[in-house]
């Protein structure tokens, strides 16, 4: 069922099984996975169904450098379905190198393989609605679909792994009705986790505060509860409860907020490749079951290893779009109207670029020197994407000079110095502000260097092309507009040492008995991949775990199966 | 023992007859207006008439009720059925409603689960079907009510070939939210084999007993018309927006209802309009309903074909099977296995 958390008597204590804060990807795929198992499941959601201005102002907090991470309101949602209500859809895997301990990436090594991934994998990929868990072009596409390039080919440089996109697909709404009418599942809207209260000896939760914002208040005492809230969040409500553990719970090795991640991105250079527009698939591919993907351009697992690298994906892209040198109508247009589209998807067109009577005059000409690409595109967009229920994922532009540049998107090493910690400032709830410090290190600008002299090379050698960036300006380029949005990683991440981590294999937080944690605070590293996915796959993973040890015997129960 | 099958030359009974006859213990008698299947002995009989049946029941051990076709048929013909029965004195009845007759609820529903027959004119007709049975059984008899999900296999037009079809048209795909309800299918073997099971389940005098039949590993249905149009070749499955669902289904349902029925009677090819899409059908797509078939597992033993099985079998008839309107032969992709 569904309610309102203003339903709940002020002063009551609700009981449950498992409690989960925050019903984004990772805490719906959790209730979900969970239900029929004979458990009682409370969810609790500070939003509403939709937008609500007061609930999101409670995601305010502050930035240490607003040119390198956006405000912590941006790219995070705080409604039902989370930030999915406004996420890209792209779906990707982490390949199985990111599990491993690297020596030239300090802090990397999960303590579970890719194998142990896997099997959740498959689950994961159909919940985002992203077609079947198949991430290789030839697999996906069938031997007959043509390649990135018709030219190249290259032990070193991949062209074959896909990325996939979801419609894109909003958790809040799509699983509404499962939810609603699942007898095991109480999803409170409205209800914000204030606190969590653990026993005295601080070994195990006693109870979640949770507050509304008409002024209720109650508690849920499970006996399991799980964080997934989100990167930001779940570090704010860990450092935040310190009335039994001083330094907030889960903290004794100072270990929650630091290591914070991102993606190092931006675009980059100019890739022209040998040979005709027809020999480049620059653009998307529906898969058999109708899912729109896309190749990227990878290094493969034993390169980056001799060559120290951090894993990184590029993929062809366009020329920068405030610049109107590119003569293109699209991209001017999109620049000319980049007020009317949101902060999170307009970033990247507001650059910090001086504007100028004479820029726009520049940009105006190129729309209408250039008619009928722009109007192609507008039909194309109309259809495609404002009408359809899958959309079509992004600006493709008609490749007619096979010269694209690249739009890197690169692990970011783990680096304690990178971190969340809590504001002197409080919301309207009195919590404790974030303050979010996010640092990238010289070494991550190097990697996606020498990643680009690794393509550069190969497109050399192979005589298919050549890649010309920079070198002086690659740090501008990846920084133009800060960290990656919306990928918040790390914070309260896996490892069997305490000193370096704060949940264990199982996702349990190492201090506390019953406390979890979902969603991709538990990474511990940030690998190429955008989160989502993953975070999805590893909730299903803790889904699993919780039922085997919460579950009564006989397991199933039979009047309590999600319907 | 005999047993007759009333409605037995259609796509359950048909299938029903030859499985009885291949079990070795009963010789089916299939009882229908028309057709007759080699081999099977036939009598000719009209369910609608008290006389008819009490004739066609004659020597007769037990009856299996497959009878589909308008309400009249389902509802007064139960209503004669438990009549004749009576007075043929034949002891047991096995009866097929369906799970219509649980209307527009929601949730895992076991057989207890109260009717609901504001559903339409079928699950109307097939809870008064269902009462007329409760009389039969309270009048000495015994009777075992079947409520089967949506029964496909090979053979099956209505939840095999049509959706094929409507795949191919990209009339269906998938529907998102809208294709989130659980699909209940049940392989038309396993309907057999319950209905076998149902005959011999010791059940006695003057009792009534009811089981769900939809094989529990069966998926929602967005599942399956992506499944389906994989093994038949219909792709990329098309995203359907809940418009062109709702055109489909409210405006040109009807319409293409009408031409059909108009061509059909007038001689004609009414097999070349399209298929009909109704409001019945998308509510149904829509819906959570699970059926609990435990009862069924444990009581009559039923062993389900596994989705995967079924799958195949049905992609492999739906490929080969010709003269299907609107149908074209295509190459199929592999079919993951179950």
């Amino acid at each position: 069922m569904i309610a309102s958390a203003d339903t709940v008597e002020t002063g009551a204590c609700l009981w449950a099984d498992v409690c989960i804060v925050g019903g984004g990807a990772a805490g719906i795929a959790l209730a979900l996975s969970l239900s029929g198992q004979g458990l009682k499941i409370v969810l609790l959601e500070s939003g509403l169904a939709g937008e609500h201005a007061p609930t999101q102002a409670l995601y305010a907090g502050e930035v240490a450098d607003e040119r390198l991470h956006s405000p912590p309101d941006k790219y995070r949602t705080r409604r039902m379905g989370g930030s999915t209500a406004i996420w890209g859809g792209r779906c990707v895997p982490f390949d199985p190198i990111d599990f491993e301990a690297r020596s030239h990436v300090p802090f990397s090594g999960w303590p579970i393989s890719y194998g142990d991934l896997v099997p959740f994998y498959p689950e994961a990929n159909a919940l985002s609605e992203a077609g079947r868990f198949s991430y290789d072009a030839d697999e996906a596409l069938g031997p007959a679909a043509a390649p990135l390039f018709r030219r190249f080919e290259s032990t070193t440089v991949r062209t074959n792994s896909l990325e996939r996109f979801s419609c894109p697909t909003d958790f809040g709404k799509r699983y509404e009705k499962r939810l609603r009418l699942a007898p095991d599942i109480k999803v409170l809207l409205g209800a914000n986790c204030t606190a969590i209260r653990l026993e005295p000896g601080g070994r195990a939760v006693d109870e979640l505060e949770v507050t509304t914002l008409s002024g209720h208040c109650f508690k849920v005492a499970p006996r399991a509860a799980v964080l997934a809230a989100g990167g930001l969040e779940t570090a704010r409500l860990l450092l935040a409860s310190d009335d039994v553990a001083h330094a907030g719970v889960g903290n004794e090795h100072d270990a929650v907020g630091r290591y914070y991640m991102c993606h190092i991105a931006g675009n980059v250079g100019t890739l022209t490749v040998r040979g005709t527009p027809d020999d480049v698939r620059h653009g998307y591919e529906l898969t058999p079951e109708g899912v729109y993907c896309r190749r990227r351009i990878s290094i493969a697992p034993d390169q980056q290893r001799r060559h120290g690298l951090a894993n990184t994906v590029a993929r062809l892209h366009f020329p920068r779009i405030t610049d109107p040198r590119h003569r293109n109508g699209v991209l001017s247009g999109l620049f000319l109207v980049r007020r009317l589209i949101s902060y999170e998807y307009g970033k990247r067109l507001n650059d910090g670029t001086a504007t100028s009577a004479g820029l726009y005059a520049r940009h105006l000409l190129n729309v209408m020197t250039d008619p009928v690409d722009t109007t192609a595109f507008l039909a194309h967009w109309v259809t495609r994407r404002t009408l359809a229920q899958r959309k079509y994922p992004s600006v493709i532009l008609r490749n007619r000079t096979n010269r694209f540049s690249l739009e890197m998107h690169a692990e970011q090493r783990p680096d304690p110095d990178s971190r969340v910690t809590l504001s002197e400032r409080c919301d309207a709830l009195g919590m404790p502000q974030v303050r979010v410090d996010w640092r990238y290190g010289r070494d991550d600008i190097e990697s996606v260097d020498r990643t680009l002299q690794l393509i550069a090379q190969e497109f050399e050698s192979t005589g298919a092309g050549t890649l010309e960036y920079d070198r002086g300006k690659l740090e501008e380029d990846l920084m133009r507009f800060g960290a990656y949005g919306g990928h918040h990683i790390g914070t309260a991440r896996m490892g069997t040492d305490v000193r370096t981590s704060v949940v264990n294999a199982d996702c349990q937080v190492h201090s506390v008995r019953n406390l979890f944690v979902a969603g991709s605070a538990v990474f511990p590293t940030s690998g190429q991949a955008n989160p989502t996915l993953t975070l999805i796959a590893l909730s299903l993973r803790l889904g699993k775990h919780l039922s085997r040890r919460l579950a009564p015997k006989p397991r199933v129960h039979t009047d309590l199966v999600a319907a | 023992m005999k047993i007759l099958v009333l409605g037995g030359s259609g796509y359950i009974g048909s299938r029903l007859c030859a499985a009885l006859a291949a079990s070795g213990w009963a010789t089916p008698v299939s009882a229908s207006p028309r057709r007759v299947t080699p081999g099977i002995e036939h009598r000719r009989a009209d369910t609608r008439k008290l006389e008819s049946l009490t004739q066609a029941l004659h020597g007769i051990d037990a009856v299996v009720n497959c009878v589909a076709g308008d309400a009249a048929s389902i509802a007064q013909g139960a209503h004669v059925l438990a009549e004749a029965a009576v007075d043929a004195e034949c002891p047991r009845i096995v009866h097929l409603s369906s799970m219509s007759v649980y209307g527009a609820q929601e949730g895992q529903l076991p057989e207890q689960t109260a009717l609901d027959p504001t559903l339409g004119w079928y699950a109307r007709a097939k809870c008064e079907a269902e009462r007329h049975m409760a009389s039969f059984a309270h009048a000495g008899g015994t009777v075992v009510t079947l409520r089967p999900g949506c029964v496909w296999g090979p053979g099956s037009h209505l939840w095999v070939g049509r959706i094929g079809r409507w795949l191919r048209a990209g009339r269906l795909g998938d529907l998102g939210p809208a294709g989130d309800g659980w699909s209940n299918l049940v392989h038309v073997d396993d309907i057999c084999s319950a209905v076998i099971a149902a005959l011999r389940v010791p059940v006695s005098t003057g009792q009534l007993r009811t089981y769900n039949l939809a094989a529990p590993d069966s998926p929602r249905w967005n599942e399956y018309f992506v499944d389906l149009a994989l093994a038949i070749g219909a792709v990329p499955v098309r995203r359907i927006s809940p418009l062109q669902l709702k055109i489909d289904g409210w405006m040109l349902g009807p319409m293409l209802k009408v031409a059909q029925s108009a061509l059909s009677r007038a001689g004609r090819l009414g097999h070349a309009v399209p298929d009909p899409l109704s409001p019945g059908l998308v509510h149904l797509w829509d819906r959570h309903l699970h059926m609990d078939s435990r009862l069924a597992e444990r009581e009559l033993e039923i062993k389900w074909t596994a989705y995967g099985t079924a799958l195949r079998q049905s992609a492999l008839w739906y490929l080969q099977s010709d003269g299907m309107p609107g149908t074209h032969r295509g190459t199929a992709v592999p079919v993951p296995p179950s």
